[in-house]
């Protein structure tokens, strides 16, 4: 008897978290390297009788839209995008991280590190240090470094079997969690460049739009239903008096 | 709602990206203005449902769970080094560097402070300074009966003195140069500080190895590209809507809650 009104729950509770989700979208509208995720929903089945079931929906996973953002010519030579396949490789304190934000600078000591500070690997898994009279920086294709004293390594660019498994973490960068880092064979990687957000403004926007609705008409269906049993309710109890 | 507080970050982030850029273009017309990005990170994820947890008895797995983001933050204000183009004033005392280098002038602290603004002046006493007076390091004297001040690319300062043939050499400019430029620290007035970030100066004579050389009777104009900051301002203040209507979109979630009796 109760069921329409948990069923319109389900389907609150889920929306919810896709309004989160797609705020989240939109708050990132232009940071570097974000992808834009979407979720997945499933139908749950739950046997009321022995020949009856009813379906409420559940959300089991967020799905990373994995195509490439657009490129954003910046001007500053540290400044990295790969276009297509990898991530860069990160030495945080808590590990190596991977991420596709590749907005450097270099450090006092001329190593090359990420906003908070965090070193860019090359492919040998060390640190890239810039010499502190080097004159100009030059990127590769290929992500090899060198500057007009000589090359001084390669950058380290990786790939994953299953992208969606990777965790996301703050600052834009992600852990493999477990996952081996497999390096990618011929890398493209770009200088100068930014790989902006992959969010759509005007998807997010149509999504919205359509969570609100489907809120108001869980909620709709939810009053309906309460109206429907307070009537049950007034009728059976007028038929007894 | 947690898509409120989402909204409200993406807000603030977008309020400092029209502030980054407004800044850039009041600044196109500064001589050796570097122009600014704001550079942006998601923030902390929150797990729902974990990735790599267990699923069911037959040790199934979750292949992605459910990650919620809570909005984004502002990582840097990065300055963008870029070499500004060269105009062409004729005045003796304008310089510009080609290249890398920071002038450098004695701060009324006693702190140097670093600039590649070259409109520089003269004193009463004859010594070269910035606009506001701030005497250039090292000292430059122009005696008082100079008849024509030139100065070469590797910074040396030759005067004609009226009478005589030969130009003398009364002093030689040098540049400082920084390992991570953007990680000096701006104060206004076209000055830049060191800061624990862009490591130590290297100072050397322009036109050497590793430093820019000098350009006199020129200024540097600010890098801004203002097409650029254009589209981005558009690009910014269309994001900001979009967050606002985020906000919206959650009271209006809200509101039908409250209509549930």
């Amino acid at each position: 008897m109760e069921n329409p009104g948990y069923i319109a729950l389900s389907r609150q509770m889920v929306l919810r978290r896709q309004m989160d989700m797609v705020a989240n979208n939109l708050a990132n509208l232009t940071t570097p390297g974000f992808k834009g995720e979407s979720m997945l929903f499933v139908e749950h089945l739950a046997r009321t009788e022995p020949r009856e079931k009813i379906s409420f929906v559940r959300d089991i996973a967020t799905i990373r839209d994995l195509k490439a953002g657009p490129m954003t010519e910046t001007g500053s030579p540290f400044d990295l995008a790969i276009r297509g396949e990898g991530y860069f490789a990160i030495e945080t304190p808590e590990g190596t991280r991977y991420t596709r934000a590749g907005g450097f600078t270099p450090d006092p000591d001329g190593r090359i590190v990420s906003a908070q500070g965090f070193a860019l690997l090359d492919d040998g898994g060390a640190p890239i240090t810039i010499p502190v009279d080097a004159l100009s920086v030059a990127v590769a294709r290929d992500g090899t470094i060198s500057t007009d004293q000589g090359e001084l390594g390669r950058v380290q660019v990786v790939r994953f079997d299953n992208q969606q498994a990777l965790k996301r973490q703050a600052n834009s960068l992600y852990d493999a969690a477990g996952q081996a880092a497999l390096p990618v064979e011929q890398p493209d990687v770009q200088q100068g460049k930014l790989e902006s957000s992959n969010v759509a403004g005007v998807v997010e926007m149509t999504r919205l739009v359509a969570t609100v609705r489907s809120y108001e008409a869980a909620a709709k269906l939810a009053n309906n239903e309460h109206e429907r049993q307070r009537r049950a309710i007034d009728a059976l109890a007028t038929a007894r008096s | 709602m947690k898509s409120l507080d989402i909204a409200a970050t993406g807000m603030l982030a977008q309020q400092l990206n029209v502030e980054v850029i407004s800044n850039n273009i009041a600044n196109m017309n500064t001589t050796g203005f570097k122009r600014r990005r704001a550079e942006f990170q998601d923030l902390l994820y929150q797990n729902q449902l974990r990735v790599g947890s267990t699923s069911s008895e037959a040790g199934t797995i979750v292949p992605a769970g459910v990650q919620l983001g809570l909005g984004v933050q502002p990582a840097a204000v990065y300055r963008i080094a870029e070499q500004g183009s060269m105009n062409i004033t004729d005045n003796p005392f304008d310089l510009a560097i080609s290249g890398r280098g920071y002038f450098q002038v004695e701060l009324p602290s006693g702190e140097t402070g670093y600039t590649r603004a070259g409109a520089f002046q003269l004193s009463a006493d004859g010594d070269l300074v910035t606009p506001d007076g701030l005497v250039v390091q090292p000292g430059i004297t122009i005696p008082n009966n100079a008849s024509t001040v030139t100065i070469n690319a590797s910074g040396q300062v030759f005067v004609t003195i009226a009478g005589q043939v030969a130009p003398q050499q009364v002093g030689q400019l040098e540049l400082a140069t920084f390992l991570n430029q953007a990680g000096l620290e701006p104060i206004g007035d076209n000055l830049l500080l060191e800061t624990p970030a862009s490591g130590t100066p290297t100072v050397g004579t322009p036109a050497s190895t590793g430093f820019g050389s000098m350009e006199q009777g020129a200024l540097e104009a600010s890098n801004v590209n203002v097409v650029s900051e254009i589209t981005n301002l558009i690009t910014a203040q269309r994001a900001y809507e979009m967050n606002s209507k985020v906000i919206q979109a959650s009271d209006e979630m809200m509101s039908s809650v409250t209509q549930l009796r």
